[in-house]
Order: structure tokens, then sequence, then C-alpha cells
């Protein structure tokens, strides 16, 4: 990996960084990619091996509820709005997308 | 004068309801160490400033005979918790001023008791690192050695413990953040079963792990706080229904040792001696002792190292410097992004997000996060197969003694290799406990690491307490 690729990366993330932090990146992703690369040699096996009885995974499903209200209307607003950076007549300011 | 040191939850209880002292003097008792001993340690990064109000709340449950056995009970809080009202700040610049707008479950409960929280402890940076050090606001000391890392990343919550600055606290472990601390640091500390506690209100790190627990002097102080905050939350979508969990059952007084675990390179030959001293005293204690074979569990900390960087990238999206936390003016919308996010987020952070966008990116999603699935299935597999013939499951906690500050900060996959033990727990949803098992020759402490099966917290409070009479 080198530092182009931690750009691109570094844009997809929209974090800004000094060039000689992603080049320290670029030098620790090899060690840590080298490490967790293991996985590649057992997944194969690991999953043909899989039993969904044995897998709790069953106790996964959607979580469903009615769809109201569940708060006064303007209950939270205050306190929400209270925390942006910038609001204007009750609205939260974002800069122009076009 | 309150002792302090020998305090304990069911003592502290009979005293206040024996009026040998009052909530307002336990309290003070706490903060008077706190006044001495935070700004060298740095457990808290802030005393609440209505302590006493929620003292007066807990005096008048004494009044009007509604106190609980945890009324008036002070208690510490990992700095990802929101408490309404209170700063929540994950120990990170970006939410540096980030007033909390509602309270997380576990903040309700504590509340709900009559708790005291006294304040809020520092830790990793969202939760990322096992030492303290990636806090945006400096070092926690380890009370034993302070020279030395309480580990992480709850380190706040355990160093307000063993400085005798709170009489229990709560933490967050995601791959190991209560347990490591907990021995670091010479305490009990549990992370409960995926899904037992809600983590409504909690500022995610992994979705998929995070886990709030309990760290206490002892097991049963530690027991305690989980059965304040252990529950069914319908805010939480991955929460568990009560009784959609496993029973207790008679224990089989059998406990597996993955032995060839136990043999990888990077472990320290102390710890493995007082893990064999360790499995004499669980045989003294009535427990027949097992080799087991668990070939897929070392793979956990490769499989965490994958799902934990996806799922921060995803969850760390939402600090855009628009509708809270840390702002950076610029032209432009992805300048407002990028300088924000840059300025606000520390450097394990950034390195985690990264990672975790070129682990979830088109080409190598099959190639790790896919796969890191699959085998997170497959130890899951093994871990329920193991528990059929067993109890529970030991190991150290750690690999490594406590170390010291900037011995592994610039080394990732050493630091990382301090969850190795603890990580599978979290893989596989089980909960675990770290025990005290002795101290070496420089007085640091070693911990004994136990995991039961899914909802057998039981199993966990019922061997610690054996372990710990032959302590």
């Amino acid at each position: 990996m080198d530092i182009e690729d931690i750009k691109k990366l570094a844009n997809m993330a929209r974090i800004d960084m000094e060039e000689n932090e992603m080049a320290e990146i670029a030098k620790s992703f090899g060690s840590i990619l080298s490490y967790v690369g293991q996985v590649q040699e057992v997944s194969d096996v690991a999953g043909n091996e899989l039993s969904h009885d044995l897998v709790e995974n069953h106790r996964l499903h959607n979580v469903m509820r009615e769809d109201f209200a569940t708060n006064k209307t303007g209950e939270y607003t205050e306190r929400i709005m209270k925390e942006a950076p910038a609001i204007e007549n009750g609205f939260i300011k974002v800069k122009q997308i076009l | 004068m309150i002792d302090l040191r020998t305090l304990t939850i069911k003592k502290a209880h009979e005293h206040l309801k024996n009026g040998d002292f009052t909530v307002t003097d336990l309290v003070n008792a706490y903060l008077s160490v706190i006044k001495e001993k935070n700004e060298e340690i740095n457990a808290y990064l802030e005393i609440y400033s209505d302590v006493f109000d929620q003292v007066k709340i807990a005096e008048e449950m004494f009044k009007n005979g509604t106190a609980t056995i945890m009324t008036g009970i002070p208690v510490a809080i990992k700095d990802n918790m929101l408490f309404l009202s209170h700063i929540a700040s994950a120990s990170s610049h970006i939410l540096e001023n980030y007033t909390a707008t509602y309270d997380s479950f576990v903040v309700k409960q504590l509340k709900n008791e009559g708790m005291v929280i006294l304040g809020r402890t520092n830790m990793d940076e969202f939760a990322m690192g096992s030492s303290t050090e990636t806090s945006a606001y400096g070092n926690t000391k380890n009370p034993l050695d302070l020279s030395r890392v309480p580990g992480g990343s709850s380190g706040g919550s355990v160093a307000a413990l063993a400085m005798d600055g709170a009489l229990v606290s709560l933490g967050s472990d995601t791959g190991g953040s209560i347990r490591q601390p907990a021995a670091f640091c010479g305490l009990v500390g549990i992370k409960p079963t995926y899904g037992a506690v809600s983590r409504f209100g909690i500022i995610s790190m992994g979705s998929s792990l995070d886990q709030v627990g309990t760290f206490g002097k002892n097991v049963e102080d530690a027991e305690l706080l989980y059965n304040t905050i252990n529950g069914y939350d319908e805010h939480d979508s991955t929460s568990v229904k009560i009784e959609d969990r496993s029973k207790p059952e008679p224990l089989k007084r059998k406990i597996g040792v993955p032995r060839s675990f136990l043999s990888g390179e990077g472990i320290d030959k102390e710890i493995i001696k007082n893990f064999e001293e360790n499995c004499k005293k669980l045989e003294k204690a009535g427990y027949e002792i097992i080799d087991i074979s668990l070939p897929l569990i070392k793979y956990s900390l490769a499989v965490y190292y994958i799902i934990s960087p996806a799922e921060v990238s995803s969850n760390l999206a939402r600090y855009d410097g628009i509708r809270y936390g840390l702002h950076s003016e610029a032209d432009k919308l992805y300048d407002v992004y990028a300088k924000s996010r840059g300025k606000g987020f520390g450097k394990e952070v950034r390195r985690r997000i990264l990672l975790g966008t070129y682990i979830l990116s088109y080409g190598y999603y099959d190639a790790y996060y896919n796969k890191a699935i699959k085998v997170r299935n497959a130890i899951k597999q093994e871990l329920t197969k193991a528990f059929m013939s067993v109890d529970a499951i030991i190991t150290p906690t750690s690999p490594f003694m406590p170390f010291k500050f900037g011995e592994k900060l610039e080394d990732p996959v050493g630091m990382y290799l301090s969850d190795l033990f603890s990580v599978p727990a979290n893989i596989a949803d089980i909960p675990a406990i770290s025990i005290p098992s002795g101290k070496n020759n420089e007085g640091l402490p070693f911990g004994l690491h136990i995991m039961a099966p899914l909802f057998r917290e039981d199993i966990l409070f019922t061997i610690g307490k054996d372990f710990e009479k032959q302590v």
C-alpha cells in the first residue's frame, strides 16, 4: 500500500491529513493487513463446516414497532438544536451543495 | 473516617441503613480522595456539579423507605455514556463540548436505584486502544504503579476504583476494554453477553461487539452493579428479551483449558506460570480442569481487526461537523467535513477509520470482511460445541503485564495483541470476567479470564467467587 492509496481512503473517509501521517499509516497498514490476512487461510475450511443449528445467529431477527411518535412534538428540539454549530430560523445551517 | 479500601456495596448499605454514616459522608469521603489523587492519576475528566443533588435524592429514598441495596452507592461512568445535560466526549476533541440530549439506558438504571454518579472517566478515544494513551485529554496512570498504563480502553473507570475514587464503575468492552484494564489494576471486570445490557445512549464503536459492563473490587460488587444495568430495552434492537435468554442450570463443575492457544508467541512466561497455579486453585475448589481443543479461537484477533474497523468507519461517519460536535469553517461542504474530522479525530481513530474504509471498499470487501464473518461464525460454533462438555473456558486475561507509557504506542499490532485472550468473547457474543489472581514480585497484578455460554453470567459469578476464596 502506498501513499496514493492512503490519500484516496482519506478522501473517501472525509479526513484531512498531513502527508507524513499518511506515510506512517501506509507503513502500519502493511503489518496490520498481513496480520488480519490470516482469516483468508482458514475461512474456506471454517465456512464449510458451519452448521446453522449451532451458530446462534438465529437469535437475530428484525425488530419492528408500530409507526407512531414516541415523544411530544418539540420535546427534544431545543436540546438538539443547541448542539448544532450554526442555526438559522430554527434550521441547522449547511453549506450549499449544488 | 470511612475505610474505603475495604468497603463493599453490602457493607456500605448496612452502614447507610444503620445510620453509621450518611450518603453525604460517603460521597464526601470519595470526593476528598479524588481531590487528593486525581490530578496525578487523571482517572476522572470531570466531577459532575450536581453530585449533591443526586445525594439528596438518595437520602430521601432512605428516609421514605424506598432505598435499595444500590441507593447512595458512588459510581463512576465511562466518558462514552450519555447522561442528560452532562458532557459526554468519548475522550475525543470532536465531542469536547457535546452535551447529552438524553439519558442512556444504563444511566437511567443507575438513577432509578438512586446511585450517585460522581463523574465521567478517561478512556482511549472512542474506546480505540488498550492503554488509555489515545485519549485527547492526557494519560491515565495506573494507581498501582504510576509509571505504567492502567490498560484500556476503560482505563479511567478502573483507575477511579483502584485509587478509591469510587466504589464501583461502568466500562464498555468491544474487544477487552473492561477485562484487560481490570487485570492491569487488580480489579474484577465483567463483559456481559451481547444483548444483555442495552447499548442505547452509548457512543458506538463496533456495534456488533460493544457491550457495557461493570467493575468492582470483588465479584459480588461487580455482580450487584451488573444486576442493576442488566435488562431488556426496546430502544436497542439487539437487546434480548428476558424470556429468550438461557436459564441457569446446575454446573457440571468442569472447566476447559485451550492448551494450544496458550503456547503462542508473545505471551509472558510469568503469566503462564500464574495461570497454571490458578488451575490448581480451581481444582482445589472442586472443579475438574480439562484440556480442550479450540483450533479456530486463535483467529479471533484477526477477525476482530477486520470487523471492528469496518464498523468503526461506518459508525464514525456521523461526526460531520454540522449537526453537533466540533465544526471547522470552510467554503465548501466537503472541506467542512474533512477539516472538522481531520481536526476532531486523533491519530489512532483516523488510522482505524481508514483501515475500515479500505476493508469495506470494492474488491476488498470479499477478501476481508466476508471472510471474517465466516470465521466469526465458525468460532461461535467451535465455542458452542465446547460448552457442551464444560461450564466455562479459562485463559489468562492479558498476554503481558501492565506496560510503561509509550512502550507500545508506536507499534499498532503489538498494542492490538493486548486483546488476544479477551477478544474471542466479543467475537462469540459470550460473557466473560477477569478476576485478580495474585501479583508478581514487582507488585503488578495478574488476571484470570473466564468465559461462559450465552447469558450464563451466573457461571462466571459462581466460579469467580469460588476462585476468590482460594486467592
